[in-house]
């Protein structure tokens, strides 16, 4: 018989195995996967992606994600650009989509996880009423959304090169991929047991 | 919390969205067990996971294979008409120069999800002939890493977004591919959100724990 505290029970991001928290350099007991093997600098490295792709975002935002060439003259528009032209083209739903995917997703992401990389440091004044795990576990839900826009651009690109009509993706599509990647890698890097303020 | 050995922490699971502690308590077939904080689904009882497991992953695979080989989409702009494929989608951003891009998106779109229904076919087929215990423990993990950087669900919507911005430029035809990705999908979320690693590291357990013991008698 062996007597555990349930405080110090932790899930292993691998497998889902639940397992005692041994502190540094533990690994499953399941699949061996060490669980916190960079514990000191866990936080360190979330900033570090994430500032990146925060980074990222800024050109993703101000050059053009594609240019359309029409018979010689060319047309550039940015992410910003391209959703009110498809506003004022009437194509309400896929403004919104666009407007989702490619502005609030990766701001809340980024909102998100900057309150979360804070909070386990500082305790911020009502913390105890969010559930910090659910909001993690949504941002990491809803994150990949925000890659719709470099798709679409990929698309479009790829099935419109004719002669007099070509979509050529901008520069800004490659900020942007980059941007989401990092993000993608930032909540990944963190360290989901530093919510629970046990390190 | 008193417990007779570590490895009874495996009749405890903690919910994947809010954290909760549970007790694994056996269900009737085809039910799950539900969070009581957050409503989340936190584990299945299916006593033929591993026969359904593989048909679906092989259909995933061959859905997977015909998405990639037909034409996904053709359109017809001042009387030309052209037409992409996945693979060619990738490539086009290769050609322009879109090295990184390109490389992203052939993970995203290509590799990974062929990758994840691959690991998937051979893990229940490993589980079905009840060998390889060594091996589904190594495709577990590689699974685990790999599951969030699939994307074929978010290339279809963008397929649809970029269809709608085409209309009233080009006259559209949806190519075989295009139904083949459908069907692709709708079994990626069937497989993502049903038959999840706990449970197959449960039926792992099930199956190699069942072995030793009759070694021993
Ligand atoms: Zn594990
Ligand atoms: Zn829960």
């Amino acid at each position: 018989m062996i007597e555990i505290d349930e405080k110090k029970l932790i899930r292993c991001p691998v497998c889902e195995a639940v397992n005692i928290d041994r502190g540094a350099n533990s690994s499953c007991r399941r699949c061996g996967c060490i669980i916190y093997k960079h514990q000191r600098f866990t936080t360190q490295k979330s900033w570090a992606y994430l500032i990146t792709a925060i980074i990222a975002y800024i050109p993703a935002n101000l050059y053009p994600m594609l240019t359309t060439k029409q018979f010689g003259s060319g047309e550039s528009s940015t992410i910003l650009g391209g959703i009110v032209m498809l506003w004022e083209h009437g194509s309400y739903p896929i403004a919104m989509v666009i407007f989702f995917a490619s502005i609030v997703i990766p701001v809340l992401k980024f909102l998100i996880l900057i309150y979360l990389l804070i909070s386990v440091k500082y305790p911020l004044g009502k913390d105890k009423r969010v559930n910090k795990h659910k909001m993690y576990y949504l941002t990491e839900a809803i994150g990949p959304w925000s890659m719709i826009d470099v798709f679409v651009v990929a698309i479009l690109a790829a099935l419109i090169h004719l002669a007099n009509i070509q979509i050529i993706a901008g520069t800004a599509a490659t900020a942007f991929a980059l941007s989401v990647f990092f993000t993608l890698l930032a909540a990944h890097a963190f360290d989901e047991r530093l919510i629970e303020g046990r390190v | 919390m008193k417990l007779e050995n570590e490895d009874a922490l495996d009749h405890y699971i903690i919910c994947r969205q809010c954290h909760t502690l549970h007790e694994e308590i056996p269900i009737r077939e085809g039910t799950k067990a539900c969070c009581s904080e957050c409503g989340g689904v936190l584990y299945r009882y299916d006593s033929k996971l591993a026969e359904h497991g593989l048909a679906l992953s092989i259909s995933g695979l061959i859905l997977f294979i015909l998405a990639n080989i037909f034409p996904l989409v053709q359109i017809e702009i001042l009387g030309h008409e052209q037409f992409i494929t996945i693979p060619k989608t990738v490539l086009s951003l290769f050609e322009s120069g879109f090295y990184l891009v390109g490389l992203i998106c052939a993970f995203l779109v290509f590799i990974f999800p062929l990758m994840i229904f691959l690991i998937y076919s051979v893990l229940f087929a490993l589980l079905k002939m009840e060998k390889g215990e060594k091996i589904i423990k190594d495709l577990l993990v590689l699974l685990s890493h790999i599951m969030p950087w699939s994307m074929s669900d978010i290339f279809f919507v963008s397929i649809l977004v970029a269809l709608v911005k085409l209309i009233g430029y080009a006259q559209i035809h949806m190519g075989v591919s295009f139904w083949a990705l459908i069907g692709f999908v709708v079994l990626d979320l069937y497989v993502t959100r049903n038959l999840h690693v706990y449970e197959m590291w449960m039926l792992r357990k099930r199956i190699f724990f069942k072995e030793r013991e009759n070694d021993r008698d």
